[in-house]
């Protein structure tokens, strides 16, 4: 779809295509997908650490939101469910793939080893914003990308991630200075 | 580095209730005087409220690759025109319910035989349409879908007893390609030739033959205890068809035995369907 497609399509809203995306239109889905295709990628690919996680990630979540469509009542704006929907999707797949894989894996340290592996990934020299981040700790970065990049409330972080609040501030708050000390600020 | 209320070790600690705004009236005070006159924290303060900033202002990322085509190839299951079911959810039918239905469809299927095979025997010297057991006439209670193929030809609904039905000699028959389910009406063509059923064999074939590439190249995204479900159950699943299939050759005028390899064939398709959807590592 053309860019300009694209924005009178935004324009205009979701809800006609929501409407027979629900109803089975697949063409309608396509341009749902068209027109959020690259809000969720960018929080796949974010929270995951990995652009190539993140575009399965994000067929995922499509495939996800075809078959929920038909339980999406309006009660918020379909970007709102679409994007809470795509979180669900990425920390879901982190969790199963925590039960199969090692933790050896540089973006999947955990909290309790937090301190101890942590830095090792920022000694690097320079980097900008977008590539410190994916080189944080995962929960540290699931946290930052949600609050500080998605706007997400500690609140709303706590219960997605079955954390505590306090808990979310913390990671947000270590993400915070070790993406200071990665960007040499 | 210090003042009178606050130094930098309490700020440190106070900061991030003092980005949230969450610190009370008498600290947030310290604070800020803190912050007047230690440059190290107020640098450290205006670093972190820059880096928050910009991580909000971040353009959206754009994949590398058009994706829809691998999700469209995930949603694009059906192509035999169902009738709707109540809730397109129940196509994810939990694999168990797979191997459940499977299993009722081998231990009936010979028993089903035995049943039908003297009530349901076509009048002697009477005509059997067709032998072959290929059959996709609709099933009213296994897996569906409600995605019906925009433009596909799908054949118009036939009704039990109509008008077109004939004698049971004869009604040993199965649709045309693309049936329609009518919801608890087992819909049948009075008769159906050769041509018939193997194009309905083929459209059976196609599907099945689209699906398994898709769960075949999905395969490495799924979990290997789900492929290892999935392969057990198709096995299940296989060997129920072939015994109807069997079954209806040595009484092709058996109704029952033609629903029972019309479920077979659509649990097959609807166990490929759930496969591939399923999200990867699940």
């Amino acid at each position: 779809m053309a860019a300009a497609s694209n924005l009178a399509h935004l324009a205009m809203g979701d809800s006609t295509d929501v409407a027979l995306a629900a109803g089975g239109d697949r063409q309608a889905f396509e341009r749902l997908y068209q027109a959020h295709a690259n809000r969720v990628f960018s929080l796949c690919a974010r929270m995951s650490g990995s652009r190539a996680k993140g575009e399965e990630l994000t067929q995922d979540v499509f495939v996800r939101t075809w078959e929920k469509l038909p339980q999406f009542r309006g009660e918020s704006a379909f970007s709102t469910w679409l994007h809470r929907l795509a979180v669900n999707v990425v920390l879901n797949a982190r969790k199963s793939e925590g039960k199969q894989a090692s933790r050896t894996e540089e973006g999947d340290v955990d909290d309790e080893r937090w301190d101890q592996t942590a830095r090792a990934p920022m000694y690097v020299e320079r980097m900008d914003l977008a590539d410190a981040i994916s080189r944080l700790p995962a929960g540290a970065r699931k946290v930052f990308v949600l609050h500080d990049v998605e706007g997400f409330k500690h609140e709303e972080i706590a219960e997605m991630m079955g954390i505590t609040s306090g808990g979310s501030k913390a990671q947000l708050h270590r993400a915070r200075l070790l993406l200071r000390e990665a960007l040499e600020r | 580095m210090t003042s009178s209320n606050m130094n930098c070790e309490a700020f440190d600690a106070a900061l991030p209730d003092y980005l949230e705004g969450t610190l009370d009236d008498s600290r947030r005070g310290s604070a800020e005087r803190h912050l007047s006159e230690c440059v190290r924290c107020a640098s450290l303060l205006r670093d972190i409220e820059n880096i928050s900033k910009e991580a909000a202002a971040m353009p959206d990322l754009v994949p590398s690759r058009d994706l829809w085509q691998g999700i469209e190839a995930r949603i694009a299951a059906p192509v035999i025109p169902l009738a709707a079911r109540p809730e397109r959810q129940r196509r994810l039918v939990p694999a168990w319910m797979g191997v459940a239905a499977a299993a009722l469809i081998v231990s009936t299927a010979g028993i089903t035989y035995m049943l039908t095979a003297h009530s349901l025997r076509p009048t002697q010297g009477s005509a059997v349409a067709q032998v072959k057991p290929i059959d996709n006439r609709p099933q009213t209670n296994a897996g569906s879908d409600s995605r019906v193929t925009p433009g596909s030809n799908a054949p118009s609904p036939v009704d039990v007893g109509g008008p077109g039905i004939e004698p049971a000699a004869t009604s040993r028959v199965v649709t045309g390609a693309a049936p329609p389910r009518q919801g608890g009406i087992p819909a049948r063509l009075a008769s159906q030739s050769t041509a018939d059923r193997e194009h309905s064999d083929l459209v059976y074939g196609k599907e099945i033959q689209m699906l398994q590439n898709i769960v075949s190249q999905r395969r490495a995204q799924l979990d290997s205890s789900t492929v290892a479900i999935i392969e057990r159950n198709l096995q299940i699943i296989d060997a129920a068809i072939a015994q109807s299939r069997a079954a209806l050759a040595r009484d092709p005028a058996s109704h029952m035995l033609d629903q029972q390899l019309t479920h077979a064939l659509d649990k097959k398709v609807e166990l490929l369907r759930t496969a591939a959807m399923l999200p990867a590592s699940t």
